[in-house]
């Protein structure tokens, strides 16, 4: 969604762009930062205030995982943008407007991976 | 005055405005006129009063703020709408708000049009009344899906439900909104369902999990891929805008023709 | 309820006794014209700041002035809410406030100045 935009605003370049919050890559590197701090302090409230059957280590890996995952984005209003959206997960989750199954969302336990090869399809039943 | 639909477009340097109709228009005209009798389709009639009123009005506006109008149409069903960049936002809503002429004090709707080909893709339409003057007005907007636009909270307190609700649908951002956050969607969704890139079967699928004894959501895996509808509905959606029917092709004399099923 | 009251002692009811304007949130106004007459001098002085040609300007003048020569020349409030027309005395009161501000933000706004930006091609065509 969002690397469509981006790429638009790549081809025109010159044309100078409205920034959400961050003026500049270092500005919203920052902001990113921050947002990884909160998060990580939060977890230890989260694991214990939702009863989580995981490990604060389990947690910060998950995080660090879910932080790696938008790594190679650059743009700074892209940037902006993701953070704003995981700032409104993070209230979220501080609130507790987020029930037990929300949080383990992201953990994504009951998930079986997509068989590749022909006879793990055949046997699954159906073709997906 | 049969024209449905007049627009006003800002020219060059001038103040002056042309008005502008465009072909389809002027082939409905020729529609109405050629059917005048007396066994003539149930049409909406034209209200000239109305609509010269409400064409006063938007010109009125635009010569007001002509930093921030870029254009003003009554359309065919005598609706008044101003076209307005995505900077004016504030001024023109209070404009509107305050001025004795305007008194536009109630926000009826605020909601956003996707249209994904245009360079900005998202239109925002704000819809106001004036009881005063018993009158209603629609102004228009654009974004994209990484500009913010300024929050009209300040303005009308009525906006602060809606702009959510846009937020959360489109993800339009809006800037110093007092409290932006979801307003329809389950907590941890992700997208944006109103976007029309988003899948009609959604991303995720929610179950209850016996194992693990609560609700768990996983990716949608659907049986049965989604069958083509036809969605040429039966009905005009837009008569205004009525466009010939293409006419079959005509086959030249040693061309087979199609084959009937 | 106003309306209550002018049914039952039409118009020797003296303005000053007006017990309600019947209308939440907006108080009687037991002074009038000379509030009236201050609003009205100060959208003026406000509208003074812009240029000569500003729309804005040229046709709030004339609105303004037109209502103030009813107010200096009509003592019977409703006489004058009769003459100018636009509801109880009071809410042209809160209009003539409303039109205050905005003028003052007007001026902040330089709303006359030419077009910032012209809307890219095709944004406005419909249907597409």
């Amino acid at each position: 969604m969002a690397s469509t935009a981006a790429a638009r605003t790549a081809a025109g370049a010159a044309k100078v762009v409205k920034p959400i919050f961050s003026r500049d890559l270092d500005e919203a590197k920052r902001r990113v930062r921050e947002l990884y701090r909160a998060w990580y302090r939060e977890i230890p409230h989260t694991v214990s205030i939702f009863q989580l059957d995981i490990t604060n280590r389990q947690g910060r890996d998950k995080l660090r995982e879910m932080f790696n995952q938008n790594k190679h984005v650059t743009d700074p209003r892209v940037i902006d943008m993701l953070v704003i959206k995981s700032k409104m997960e993070l209230e979220e989750t501080i609130k507790v407007w987020k029930q037990k199954t929300h949080v383990m969302r992201y953990f994504k336990e009951t998930e079986e991976p997509r068989p590749t090869d022909f006879l793990s399809k055949f046997y699954q039943g159906h073709d997906p | 005055m049969a024209a449905s639909l007049v627009r006003f477009v800002r020219g060059g340097l001038g103040r002056s405005i042309h008005v502008v109709r465009n072909s389809c228009l002027l082939q409905q005209q020729a529609r109405l006129q050629s059917s005048t009798t007396e066994n003539r389709p149930t049409v909406r009639p034209s209200d000239a009063v109305t609509h010269n009123k409400l064409a006063a009005f938007g010109e009125y506006v635009a010569e007001i703020m002509p930093k921030y109008i870029q254009q003003v149409q009554v359309t065919c069903y005598n609706e008044l709408e101003l076209m307005i960049h995505p900077d004016g936002v504030i001024p023109v809503l209070t404009f509107l708000k305050d001025h004795t002429n305007a008194q536009f004090r109630n926000m009826i709707d605020l909601t956003a049009v996707d249209v994904p080909t245009r360079q900005n893709r998202f239109e925002i339409v704000y819809n106001f009344l004036s009881l005063r003057y018993n009158s209603r007005i629609r102004v228009k907007t654009y974004t994209d899906e990484l500009t913010p636009v300024d929050s009209a909270v300040p303005v009308h307190k009525a906006a602060n439900w809606y702009e959510r609700e846009v937020w959360d649908m489109f993800g339009v951002f809006f800037a110093n909104h007092p409290d932006l956050r979801r307003i329809l969607t389950d907590y941890g969704f992700e997208g944006h369902p109103f976007r029309k890139d988003f899948p009609l079967s959604g991303y995720v699928e929610v179950r209850y999990d016996d194992e693990v004894k609560r609700m768990v959501a996983e990716p949608v895996e659907l049986s049965q891929e989604f069958r083509k509808f036809d969605l040429n509905t039966p009905w005009e959606v837009f008569p205004a805008y009525r466009e010939p029917k293409e006419a079959a092709p005509k086959l030249e004399a040693g061309d087979q023709a199609p084959e009937k099923k | 309820m106003k309306h209550a009251a002018l049914i039952t002692i039409p118009l020797q009811r003296p303005t000053t006794l007006n017990p309600t304007t019947g209308l939440v949130g907006l108080a009687v106004s037991h002074n009038p014209h000379e509030r009236l007459r201050v609003l009205y001098t100060k959208i003026l002085a406000s509208l003074q700041t812009m240029p000569q040609d500003a729309a804005y300007r040229k046709y709030t003048e004339q609105l303004v002035s037109e209502r103030y020569n009813h107010v200096k020349t009509e003592p019977n409030v409703e006489e004058l809410e009769k003459k100018l027309n636009c509801g109880q005395i009071e809410e042209i009161i809160f209009q003539a406030e409303c039109e205050l501000a905005l003028s003052r933000k007007m001026s902040q706004w330089k709303a006359w100045e030419p077009l910032i930006e012209e809307p890219p091609a095709n944004q406005w065509k419909w249907p597409i």
